[in-house]
């Protein structure tokens, strides 16, 4: 680790390294991969939630021009990796039987992927798939949350395990909240969430050979996929391949492998074709995974002056009748307050569904938005400021695992975002600001998640012109993983930014973990900074070797670049890389580095915090919400890249606002079907809902969580947004929303 | 650095780069341009396989300065013909439906949405994309703008954005940003940039670059 | 999508004979409605005749009324200076409609001629009447949120979608069409119709007829006047309500009124006896109220849209002050 990197707070923050790639549209995405003789597939969803295929009629399909394949599970070949009972292969990243798709005859959600239409263009095979005609038996489907929440069950892992995070947890006394002076039990509920990232899902399987196969691929992982695929198809790890250079959005959807993607494999074996799928945006809400309805109940004991007594937080979210997906929705209720006594219930409830998969900030930003709101309301009914009452809460020390923390400033974020919103203009009373006709109010909601780190590794070469090109299979779905990469290469050699180059988002480079729980930075980041230093270590080997007495006992750290000039202790050594690599035969030096978790993990509480300061306009007849600003803090550790660190707290505050106001994937129970299955009627938010929004980063690194640090940021952007947005409307009028979104129908 | 020594390859496309593929499809095409003729098969569902190719209408369009003679079906949006037809992948498909505003492209200076647009209502028609917005190696002010402001993240509404950004100044509605962020409504991202790319568009209506 | 046959006419002539013969031929301009309704195969036509060349895209002031081109995009519109001066009300509809691109496709024609956006009638799996006669109403019993509270019938409770016809039927507009046997004129309101046993048809023009013109009587109220939109965001929604509110003001007392809500007909929804209401009356709040409470008569709500019942006369009573200039 070199000190240097993190004092160097005022290097000029690096432009995205694809950003000319991105703007001038040259970045290719896993359906721009244009192969010869490619076929194009369509999937057709099932019309009912529960029963099973009668028939299914594929003549007139068959018969249209240049149909190549209808494929279903009549007439499928045979995937070798599906068992008839038992797990699937295929390393779920939930617990359970993945759906194996055009396996057998059952429909256990509506818009399961029953058919694929594979022709020789998209326009063709989008007909044929009109003309397939399917009869169902229908039976009767469960798909609605709260009506069968009675039903809902403790997870498996909370079964087996009573320290797993889903497992029933009580700290204190079980009773304390009855016998507190202040009583406060409210139900939240938020709505199923769409991930929605720009690009639609979409794969191009290739099979090079009868063994080997190729995915472009729109995933989190290319390593989890070439896993996957492999177990899947029987194969050698190293006959699949994953490539996913670019990824257009994916918070969280791309964390699973979906049966698309098998759907497209498999139709590329039988036509013996690649072949291009691309889901239609209705399937985007169906097929690959959302963030769970969740109802919540929660119940807040305080003192009159504002200490915290007891919190008892129970919570159902929906998973499928075949996986059993859990999020931590109830974590931060048991740390983030000082609160000697704490309750929590987490349940499921399998329904009709496709399997929801984490979505950003995933059961965080759920939980928060109740925990958060209740500790609103509280505060409200003992009337004290919100700040206030939190910080008569502050935990010193995680209370959940009896742990120190790694670092923890959020004392900071308060006292900044305090600052910057306006707080002081804030009223005690709700419904006491107006702007001409708007209300007006302030809010704010605190958010946490674990500073997660994995294993990762990465190769990295460096010539003697002084280029360092680096090599990792990790992807980057947004937040500027290669800028950040570089940048640490940087900061850490002292070679310019322009000479490095980072290459993800494939699965023959070397070993890196997901992209998702905000652990790229935290984990590949350390393997960037190994690497980096092991080349050092290698230079410094070959300079002593040749007789730099100065070299001898020089460690990484002294050694830094002035481009090609290799300079210790800042001074120049007169050694050129050059002449140095020449001196040895060699005109490349290489290394390959894992880095991974160390010992501290057992030590201390490892978290990133954030704090979202909101200030928002009410219409009072109309009921229209307009956030007029945002402010956000956040304890992430060492801001690495500060460009593109603002830009993903800005985008996960974005996201929040659209949790918090307009997003909605409202389900008709009598069918089993979504009825707001677009981006016509499932509304995220656009360029006219979000204001200028404010970022402060504390930018202290946590060298105990990693090397770098870093303690993630892509999860704390968003949580505790929402119930900052529900706090300020609560009070610009009064009216306390506890059913996301606030659409102007709840507030006239 | 000489990538083919690196012991990882730069990801490719196959044996066959379908740009080579589509040249030769195209000299296909060429020879095979002949009078529509009506496609009367519509009418009977399609119950019967075609033998001949499907029925294509032949549609002249400057795509990015270049004169193309096509052969679409009238079916083929604008969309679909650039990216799998002419293999301009820049213009993005984000809904297919009109809601998102990644398939923006310029057709005679205007914004417009390729998804709903079909290609065959294009004759004689100039259409800009992504592709054909720098000249040359050097960036339109509003692409500087855009990597500047870091306007994007993923950069897959990037294309539309852009496009979208440059309509917006030439039409007169970003003249404050209250405008732009109503004017760009149309253009939908998930990543959440919106800040940065009013900042951007700010910046080139202003003058251009001012680093 | 099916294949379908592909004409490009030049004349109305040629348009309207294109159409012969073939009931499910239809017209293409803009496409932005047709061609998403095509790909999700909620409709099918079999051959699509192409006007964009045909050369009705004049916006034109004479004989006492402003003529708008069936063919004029609603970005022109919008943006037309003699429309922004002598009918702001619908330049302020028409911006508040969909987005900049899809305005600069859509055709005033095309706007008229949009379906509705009801979530039965676009999932060709639920339910629907109007894409289906006789397959039931979705959304009478579903999720009807987004729904009508006036003229429904127990066929179909869907809104029309238009923001721009709400501000043309409020502005007393009639549109000019073409058909085999000549021209007609349709005064606006009767343009769109209720829905009645017959949701399936959305307006009253004849299978072979052509949208020609819009016309637009001169009047008196463009220096009062204000589109208010009230959706889910703020931006690029369908309305849950909005309204066009005009106002011809002699001092502080209301001469005449227009008044015209969207969001929650199966057509734009005039309000006469409102703006009977509110002649030569002072442009008050008190006013304005009593305005709305009578044009919410006759109002009837759903399981989930009962909040247009409150946020109806609440749009109307703020789109009046603004239009009278009491914001």
């Amino acid at each position: 680790m070199n000190e240097a990197f993190f004092d160097k707070k005022d290097y000029k923050p690096l432009d995205r390294v694809d950003g000319r790639l991105k703007v001038t549209g040259a970045a290719k995405y896993s359906a721009e991969y244009a192969l010869p003789n490619m076929a194009y597939a369509v999937l057709i969803g099932s019309r009912i939630a529960k029963g099973t295929i009668k028939s299914i009629d594929s003549k007139a399909a068959e018969r249209a021009p240049d149909v190549l394949a209808v494929i279903s599970y009549v007439n499928a070949i045979k995937v070798p990796g599906y068992q008839p009972k038992g797990k699937h292969p295929s390393e779920p990243s939930t617990q359970g039987q993945p759906l194996r798709v055009f396996f057998d005859n059952k429909i256990v959600s509506n818009d399961q992927p029953i058919v694929a239409v594979v022709a020789t263009s998209f326009e063709k095979a989008r007909h044929a798939a009109t003309l397939v005609k399917i009869q169902y038996n229908k039976e009767q489907h469960m798909t609605d949350l709260e009506a069968n929440a009675a039903k809902a069950v403790l997870p498996a892992s909370g079964k087996k395990n009573p320290k797993s995070p889903t497992a029933d947890y009580d700290r204190g006394e079980k009773n304390a909240f009855e016998s507190a002076p202040v009583k406060f039990e409210a139900e939240y509920v938020l709505p199923t969430e769409v991930h929605n990232p720009m690009e639609l899902q979409s794969i191009t399987a290739h099979w090079e050979a009868d063994d080997k196969l190729t995915v472009y691929d729109k995933v989190q992982g290319t390593k989890m996929t070439q896993k996957n695929f492999a177990k899947e198809w029987n194969l050698p790890e190293e006959n699949v391949k994953c490539i996913a250079t670019f990824v257009g959005g994916a918070f969280g959807n791309g964390l699973h492998n979906w049966p698309h993607e098998t759907a497209a494999i498999i139709a590329a074996k039988q036509v013996k074709r690649p072949v291009k799928l691309v889901l239609t945006r209705e399937q985007m809400f169906t097929m690959v995974g959302y963030r769970p309805r969740t109802w919540q109940k929660i119940q807040v004991g305080a003192t009159k002056d504002g200490k915290l007594v007891a919190i008892n937080h129970h919570s159902v979210g929906q998973t499928s009748s075949y996986e059993e997906f859990t999020e931590s929705t109830l974590q931060q209720t048991r740390m983030m307050y000082a609160s000697p006594n704490v309750s929590t219930r987490y349940r499921i409830l399998p329904l009709n569904l496709a399997t929801p998969i984490w979505m950003r900030g995933p059961g965080e930003a759920t939980g928060a938005f109740a925990l958060e709101s209740a500790m609103d309301e509280v505060a409200h009914e003992i009337g004290m400021d919100p700040i206030d009452f939190r910080l008569a809460n502050y935990t010193e020390s995680d209370p959940d695992k009896n742990m120190p923390w790694s670092t923890k400033y959020m004392r900071e974020c308060y006292e900044e975002g305090k600052k910057r919103i306006g707080w002081e203009n804030r009223k005690l009373k709700p419904g006491s600001l107006r702007d001409g006709e708007w209300l007006v109010g302030y809010g704010m909601g605190t958010g946490t998640f674990g500073a997660n780190r994995n294993a990762a590794t990465v190769h990295a070469e460096l010539d003697s012109d002084g280029n360092l090109v680096m090599h990792c299979a990790i992807t980057d779905i947004g937040p500027g993983t290669g800028t950040a990469m570089v940048q640490i290469a940087s900061n850490t050699t002292g070679l310019p930014t322009e000479k490095i180059t980072f290459h993800l988002g494939n699965s023959t480079f070397p070993n890196a973990g997901l992209q998702g729980g905000s652990s790229t930075v935290n984990s590949v980041g350390p393997a960037v900074l190994a690497a980096c230093n092991a080349l050092k270590e290698q230079l410094i080997t070959m300079a002593a070797g040749k007789g730099n007495a100065a070299f001898t006992s020089a460690k990484p750290d002294d050694l830094m670049f002035d481009k090609t000039e290799i300079q210790l202790g800042g001074k120049s050594a007169k050694l050129t890389l050059g002449d140095l690599l020449k001196q040895n035969n060699i005109d490349k030096i290489e290394t390959t580095n894992e880095s991974k978790p160390d010992e501290n993990r057992n030590k201390y509480s490892m978290n990133a915090f954030s704090m979202h300061f909101a200030m928002v306009h009410v219409h009072p007849f109309t009921g229209q919400v307009r956030v007029k600003k945002i402010v956000c803090c956040a304890d992430a550790g060492t801001i690495v890249s500060p460009k593109t660190a603002a830009s993903q707290m800005i985008g996960g505050a974005t996201g929040g606002i659209g949790m918090a106001l307009t997003e909605d994937a409202m389900m008709d129970h009598r069918f089993g079907r979504y009825i707001t299955k677009d981006l016509a009627d499932y509304h995220v938010p656009v360029h006219a809902d979000v204001p200028e929004i404010d970022v402060y980063f504390v930018n202290k690194p946590d060298l105990l969580a990693d090397p770098v640090g870093s303690k993630g940021l892509g999860e704390i952007a968003i949580i505790g947004v929402a119930p900052a947005i529900a706090n300020a409307v609560f009070n610009a009028t009064g009216k306390r929303i506890r059913e996301l979104p606030i659409t102007p129908d709840k507030l006239i | 650095m000489d990538k083919s020594k690196s012991k990882y390859e730069p990801e490719r496309e196959g044996s066959e780069s379908r740009r080579d593929f589509l040249k030769k499809s195209s000299i296909l095409t060429a020879i095979a341009v002949a009078p529509v003729a009506v496609a009367k098969a519509a009418e009977h569902n399609l119950g019967e396989k075609i033998s001949a190719a499907f029925e294509t209408t032949p549609v002249n369009v400057t795509v990015n300065g270049v004169k193309k003679q096509l052969n679409v079906e009238p079916r083929s949006t604008l969309l679909d013909t650039l990216r799998e037809q002419l293999d301009l992948t820049g213009t993005k498909k984000g809904c297919d439906y009109g809601q998102c505003g990644a398939c923006t492209v310029h057709v005679n200076g205007q914004r417009v949405l390729s998804c709903l647009s079909l290609a065959v209502m294009h004759e004689g028609q100039e259409v800009t994309t992504i592709e054909g917005l720098a000249k040359g190696e050097e960036l339109h002010p509003m692409q500087q703008a855009f990597i500047k402001h870091d306007g994007f993240q993923c950069g897959y509404c990037t294309p539309g954005q852009i496009m979208s950004a440059v309509a917006c100044i030439n039409e007169g509605h970003a003249s404050n940003e209250a405008d732009i962020r109503e004017f760009m409504s149309g253009n939908i991202c998930r990543c959440g940039a919106y800040p940065n790319i009013v900042k951007a568009i700010q910046e080139v209506k202003n003058g251009g670059q001012k680093s | 999508m099916i294949q379908f046959q592909y004409e490009r006419v030049t004349t109305a002539k040629a348009a309207i004979s294109g159409l012969a013969n073939n009931s499910n031929a239809r017209f293409i301009a803009g496409g932005t409605n047709l061609v998403d309704l095509m790909k999700r195969n909620v409709t099918a036509p079999t051959k699509l005749v192409d006007i964009n060349m045909v050369p009705l895209k004049d916006i034109q002031q004479q004989n006492g009324k402003t003529s708008i081109g069936a063919l004029a995009l609603n970005s022109a519109v919008a943006d037309n200076k003699l429309i922004i001066e002598k009918h702001p009300l619908l330049s302020q509809a028409l911006n508040a409609g969909a987005s900049a691109q899809i305005r600069n496709m859509a055709t005033v024609g095309g706007n008229m001629m949009q379906r509705t956006r009801c979530p039965y009638f676009y999932d060709t799996a639920l339910p629907c009447n109007k894409r289906e006669p006789g397959s039931g109403c979705g959304a009478l019993q579903g999720l009807n949120r987004m729904h009508a509270i006036f003229g429904t019938s127990d066929k179909c409770i869907a809104v029309h979608p238009s923001d721009m016809c709400i501000a043309l039927v409020a502005l007393d507009a009639s549109v000019v069409v073409a058909g085999p046997k000549g021209e007609r004129r349709i005064p606006f309101e009767e343009f769109h119709r209720l829905p009645g046993n017959q949701p399936e048809k959305d307006n009253t023009l004849q299978n072979n007829e052509m949208i020609i013109s819009v016309e637009i009587p001169d009047n008196a109220f463009n220096k009062n006047a204000h589109y208010m939109k009230v959706r889910d965001r703020a931006s690029y929604a369908f309305a849950l309500v909005s309204v066009a509110a005009a106002l011809h003001m002699d001092g502080k007392v209301i001469k005449e009124a227009r008044l015209a809500m969207g969001g929650v007909a199966h057509k734009p929804w005039r309000l006469k006896e409102a703006e009977q209401a509110l002649a030569g009356k002072p442009a008050t709040e008190e006013t304005f109220r009593q305005a709305a409470k009578i044009a919410m008569q006759g109002a009837k709500a759903f399981k989930y849209n009962a909040f247009k019942l409150k946020l109806g006369p609440n749009v109307i009573v703020e789109a009046l002050k603004n239009a009278a200039g009491l914001v």
